[in-house]
């Protein structure tokens, strides 16, 4: 089905948004410069926002007079022996800021209260690309950080060697001391920073600890962030204010590729505070004194709508089109108990709790940015390609991240700043309410899958067939599960909603589907479902996770009547992970009783920030089996806000129970993970407690079969 | 615009603005008190929470025509150092993920330890049955205020 028109801004979004492995590369070339090259004269920007994990932490800072130590642009250590760290990778929730330090901490020798950090400047030139997707941050930044860490204590230790007069080697660190061979004297680093500063920059890269040295990687620190954060200091994008800043929203097409015939601002011009109207590509932008009266001027607004070629696109048409781009399956081998199934997946919103936002400073060649984005240079040079102006001209603050989720790798709203702030020339802060967010994201990808598969006579499964038809994206799905001849095929179909990558991107969709098959395959061969996993499973990892899942929610353990268990593994991003979630039914209603998850992501840097992605995730497979959809009508989205794309609330929670384990020695990537094993659990608790099955999300049990 | 008083954090302000501004953007776009966060607009995440004379209140939701004497605490105003055995028991059990929600829900916490220094799991599940935390930060929320009704007076 291709005759659905297809929307002008389909998949790409800006700054390359659409490019989900994007990895966080200090290339090596730029690593030796920054270890052997650039030299102590090389400060570190902006040191005006500090953040440490101590309450009160960023304040006790004495200042003592004298030289900051400043190797690279990483890491400076101060008279005081305070060290701050440059932070490259944006925080959205996921903790880089605290996982990264970590890494430089550890090498370092440095206690945890005496470390501050700070967000880089977004300069690629400095350190390489700067951006968050695809869970990379630690798998791509382990190594580099302690390098950087241990090179940076190699020249403290060297600056004591030299004062000392003694053989650099046979000098220790620990808590931010260098100590002598035989531990009598010891000179704190705040001490050394003079000395250090005229040392060499190694040429040789220094040894890294092992694993068994370490105090802080695999044992876990609390947020830096928190302090402000639980104060109202932490400064998000929405919490910018510049001198001359005024404040913008925009009204935006009802219908993926609307476009505007006409507008009366009359009435928005006599609110109060709206200074300006201007028409940009996105829609029209009321300029106001201040937040309300942009709104105020906007509510004012009349729009005469040109709905263009979406105007009759629905919900009911996307189903269908996807439904009539399945294929046959293969036929099932002779013999063989065959079983056909399909499961329906709704677009899903990204719905950052922070509503997208951006303040934009355009001026004669230059521009500068204060934002929250998962993909600061790939964002500056959207900027710098938009104006026309080099992109060393578009300065990029990355604010705090209220959430991503991968919304943020697009970048509509820094662009809708830019253009108004050029437009009006003063600096601006636009912002999307949170119904300009549901109604103009690009979408998780809604999809269908169909499957047939087949059992044996001895309950051994023969045959598996998967079609996954996604409405935008891309991809085609695989299986963890030994199934000969297993067919799987992944098609697109072309709508016009814009669709984008949604934490765990096509996993969402696949790894949910497969799992609530081979559960309908368990089903036909008469096999506990834990079991008949187990059995089938290639990867060691996976079986781990998911036999440590079914002990710690006690599988075996019979349940109360209209109570279910379901269980569900996934492996990706480097990482395993299995769930084991417990819920009853009482009437129409679901409750959730306990989610039971297990990970491994090899080391995992940071214990508390394992267990908080995995709970978060967790969320996240809850909401999206039992509660949130996005639905389509009109060419447009139907859901508003938090009232009909419901998520998950403290009060419908189950009790979550993490395990970690280490199953490998190199970390893997935790932002995505925990995701996509929770909505099958959910099912195919679902189909425990009542014998029907899921053929739908999100879960309604009017609708089971 | 006309002239309205009111008292946040225990001081007097003097703002002029429109009679149905809600009292969220004059806290963050004339008081310049951004802690209190927008999240919706409409009542319908919390993020916005302050309280008023104690009691919870989303700031998105009152018109700051309509605050008159009562006061206003925001999260800048909750204790003078960040000590409110709630911020503490934030910190310690590292709640925040993204952040952005939680001085809607540490207000919410303060107004409930206040009516009920020992809330049962009920209790809370009431008080946040209104309050969205995007980043799940949910398990987390409950065993914080827990241990903060531990010590909270
Ligand atoms: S912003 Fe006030 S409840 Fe959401
Ligand atoms: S911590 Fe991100 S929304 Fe609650």
């Amino acid at each position: 089905m291709r005759h659905l028109p297809t929307h002008s801004r389909s998949n790409q979004g800006g700054g390359g948004g659409g490019k989900v492995s994007n990895r966080l590369d200090i290339s090596r070339r730029s690593f030796i410069q920054i270890v052997g090259g650039v030299g102590a004269s090389l400060a570190l920007a902006s040191f005006s926002s500090l953040a440490c994990a101590d309450l009160g932490g960023a304040k006790a800072a004495k200042l003592k007079k004298g030289v900051v130590f400043a190797p690279n642009a990483f890491v400076k250590v101060d008279p005081d022996g305070l060290v701050t760290v440059s932070i490259i990778a944006p925080d959205a929730g996921q903790g880089s800021r605290t996982s990264l330090a970590m890494l430089v901490a550890e090498e370092l020798d440095v206690d945890w209260h005496n470390i501050r950090v700070t967000q880089a400047p977004t300069d690629s030139a400095v350190y390489g690309n700067q951006g968050i997707g695809g869970s990379h941050t630690i798998v791509s930044l382990y190594q580099e950080l302690r390098e950087i860490g241990a090179a940076t204590r190699a020249m403290l230790i060297a600056a004591a060697a030299k004062t000392w007069e003694v053989d650099p080697t046979t000098l220790k660190t620990a808590k931010g001391h260098v100590i002598s061979a035989d531990g009598k004297k010891s000179v704190a680093y705040g001490d050394l920073t003079a000395m250090a500063a005229t040392m060499p920059l190694p040429t040789v890269k220094a040894e890294l600890k092992k694993s068994e040295a370490f105090n802080l990687i695999g044992k876990g620190a609390t947020r830096v962030d928190n302090p402000d954060v639980v104060t109202g200091r932490a400064k998000y994008g929405l919490d910018v204010k510049v001198p001359g800043m005024v404040y913008a929203v925009v009204a935006r097409t009802p219908a993926f590729g609307a476009s505007i015939k006409s507008f009366d601002d009359s009435a928005t011009k006599k609110v109060p505070g709206v200074l300006e109207v201007v028409q940009i590509p996105s829609g029209v932008a009321v300029v106001g004194t201040n937040t309300w009266a942009a709104l105020s001027g906007r509510q004012a607004l009349k729009i005469d709508w040109e709905m263009g070629s979406n105007a009759d696109l629905n919900s009911a048409k996307i189903t269908e089109a996807m439904k009539a781009a399945v294929e046959p399956h293969p036929d099932m081998p002779a013999g063989s108990k065959s079983v056909e199934a399909s499961l329906q997946f709704p677009y899903l919103a990204h719905a950052t709790m922070e509503p997208l936002n951006a303040v934009a400073d355009v001026q004669e060649g230059r521009c500068t940015i204060w934002t929250g984005s998962q993909q600061p240079t790939g964002h500056q040079k959207d900027v710098a390609g938009l104006l026309k102006i080099p992109v060393e001209q578009v300065t990029l603050n990355v604010m705090l991240l209220g959430g991503g989720f991968g919304r943020r790798l697009y970048d509509e709203y820094i662009i809708d700043a830019v253009n108004v702030s050029k437009a009006i020339k003063k600096p601006v802060k636009l912002m999307w309410t949170r119904e300009d967010d549901m109604k103009h994201d690009n979408y998780r990808p809604a999809c269908f899958c169909s499957f047939r598969g087949a059992v044996d006579g001895s309950g051994n499964p023969v045959g598996w067939s998967h079609q996954a038809i996604q409405a935008g994206m891309g991809g085609r799905p695989s299986i963890n599960y030994d199934i000969a001849n297993a067919s799987n095929k992944g098609h697109t179909v072309r709508i016009g909603v814009p669709t984008g990558p949604w934490r765990s991107v096509e996993n969402t969709l696949f790894n949910v589907a497969n799992e609530c098959f081979i559960d309908e395959l368990a089903h036909a061969s008469g096999k506990d479902p834990f079991e008949f996993r187990r059995a089938l499973l290639k990867d060691d990892r996976l079986r781990k996770v998911l036999e440590v899942a079914a002990e710690k929610s006690d599988w075996s353990k019979p349940l109360p009547a209209g109570h279910g268990r379901g269980i569900a593994c996934f492996h990706g991003y480097g990482s395993y992970a299995a769930h084991v979630i417990e819920l009853s039914i009482e009437g129409n209603k679901i409750r959730l009783h306990k989610a039971t998850c297990v990970v491994d992501c090899g080391i995992a840097v940071n214990p508390k920030g394992v267990e908080a992605q995995m709970q978060g995730a967790c969320t996240d497979g809850l909401s999206t089996a039992l509660r949130a959809e996005i639905t389509i009508d009109k060419g447009g989205v139907v859901q508003d806000s938090w009232t009909d794309y419901r998520w998950m609330t403290l009060d419908a929670m189950p009790k979550v129970e993490v395990t970690i384990l280490q199953g490998g020695d190199s970390p893997g990537g935790m932002g995505e993970v925990g995701y996509p094993s929770v909505a099958p659990a959910v099912a195919n608790a679902v189909f425990a407690a009542t014998g029907k099955r899921v053929r739908k999300f999100p879960i309604k049990v009017e609708e089971l079969v | 615009m006309s002239q309205f008083k009111i008292n946040v954090n225990g001081s007097e302000h003097s703002v002029d603005v429109a009679p149905d501004m809600p009292l969220l953007w004059v806290l963050r776009d004339v008081l310049d008190l951004t802690g209190s966060k927008f999240g919706c607009g409409i009542g319908a995440c919390g993020a916005c929470t302050v309280l008023l004379d104690g009691s919870e209140q989303q700031s998105c939701q009152i018109p700051v025509s309509a605050v008159g004497h009562r006061k206003v605490t925001t999260i800048e105003g909750l204790s003078k150092d960040g000590n409110h055995p709630l911020q503490r028991a934030w910190i310690e059990h590292d709640v925040p993920q993204c952040g952005y929600c939680q001085a809607g829900q540490i207000m919410a916490g303060a107004a409930l330890l206040k009516k009920n220094p020992h809330p049962t799991d009920a209790d809370i599940d009431d008080v946040f049955a209104s309050h969205i935390c995007r980043c799940g930060t949910y398990q987390r929320i409950r065993e914080a205020i827990k241990a903060a009704a531990g010590v909270a007076k």
